[in-house]
């Protein structure tokens, strides 16, 4: 399962498509609350294609509640951001990789999916 | 509570609207590569939606950059000029085409070092050749031509069209472009690029500057030539 958090719906459901045709499950959220309460539910997720500016809760008060918790502090995560992440190191929340909505294609994302939840 | 003047306020809220006109142009081309099973031509209509909305992109993050020059986040280092106008040209040569123009470079140095950004510089030879373009007729060429001038390094970028208004003229004699002009410099234009190169030479401490022609214009950057060896 692989969630998308992006208050942006066209937005998610651009990346929630091209995750689908690497035919893997996939689950999108507006806000961080929604996918918090989803995981408190038991869905688990394999990857997170996560939103920085969130409404509500922004992405990195989400991430620092994911590594807050054991089972969940493992759940690798993409950030999807218009803003400039450039050089910054952000292993500590669990984020293995950091895609500029500007400059990403879908195949940035499809190489992802396959190296993290295959 | 604290007031932290007008200017802080102003730059905040041109940052937030910044990322207001960021995200729909991100949405429309994300939208543009999920088309699949596209025509020759519907193919050609994607790749436009794309380089059109990168395009506007680019525009909203130098406009970001012009309100925060002061920051300390552009340092002056030396930068090759070849390899920035080379790059520029591999950016745009497909726009060019598309629109029936060609690119000429030229370049009397090809090692030459200048004293500059290499971000803001390539942002003022983008915007110099995306005028030029813009601005020449069907068919013809615009140049791009890179010359020792002085002491100095001049980038010249020529377009053949029509001929500069006489308003906008006096306009770049009194200081070059200050802020975007609400009416059209030449038809279709706002000034927004030279704007927006205007000031980022300003900052880079480059002189910038115009010359009128009866068949075109041209737009030139000069920038000091960097103390440190040449590349070759």
């Amino acid at each position: 399962m692989i969630f998308v958090i992006d208050d942006d719906e066209l937005m998610a459901e651009c990346l929630a498509n091209i995750v689908k045709n690497g035919t893997s499950e996939v689950m999108t959220f507006r806000n961080a609350i929604d996918a918090m309460n989803c995981i408190a539910d038991g869905v688990l997720p394999d990857l997170i294609f996560l939103d920085v500016l969130l409404d509500g809760p922004d992405g990195f008060t989400l991430m620092n509640d994911l590594v807050s918790y054991p089972d969940t502090v493992r759940i690798p995560i993409v950030i999807v951001s218009s803003l400039d992440f450039a050089n910054r190191d952000l292993s500590e929340y669990g984020v293995v990789g950091i895609l500029s909505k500007e400059t990403m294609t879908p195949e940035d994302i499809e190489n992802y999916v396959n190296k993290h939840a295959k | 509570m604290c007031y932290n003047g007008g200017m802080n306020t102003e730059v905040d809220g041109i940052l937030v609207v910044a990322h207001e006109l960021k995200a729909p142009l991100t949405v429309l081309r994300q939208l543009a590569f999920s088309l699949n099973e596209l025509t020759p031509q519907d193919e050609k209509v994607r790749s436009q939606m794309i380089n059109v909305s990168e395009r506007a992109m680019r525009q909203v993050n130098d406009l970001i950059k012009v309100h925060r020059l002061e920051d300390g986040l552009f340092e002056m280092e030396p930068v090759a000029v070849r390899e920035v106008c080379d790059a520029v040209n591999r950016e745009l040569q497909y726009l060019f085409r598309y629109n029936n123009r060609s690119l000429r470079l030229r370049y009397s140095n090809h090692a030459r070092l200048v004293m500059a950004n290499r971000e803001l510089l390539y942002s003022i030879v983008y915007n110099f050749l995306l005028n030029a373009m813009h601005y020449s007729n069907e068919q013809m060429r615009a140049e791009l031509v890179v010359k020792d001038c002085h002491g100095k390094v001049k980038i010249n970028v020529r377009d053949y069209g029509p001929a500069l208004p006489i308003d906008v003229w006096r306009e770049i004699k009194r200081g070059w472009i200050k802020e975007p002009l609400t009416v059209s410099m030449r038809p279709g234009s706002s000034g927004l690029g030279l704007f927006i190169a205007s000031n980022f030479a300003r900052f880079m401490h480059a002189n910038v500057g115009a010359v009128r022609h009866r068949d075109g214009t041209s737009f030139f950057v000069e920038l000091p030539v960097s103390k440190q060896a040449s590349l070759f």
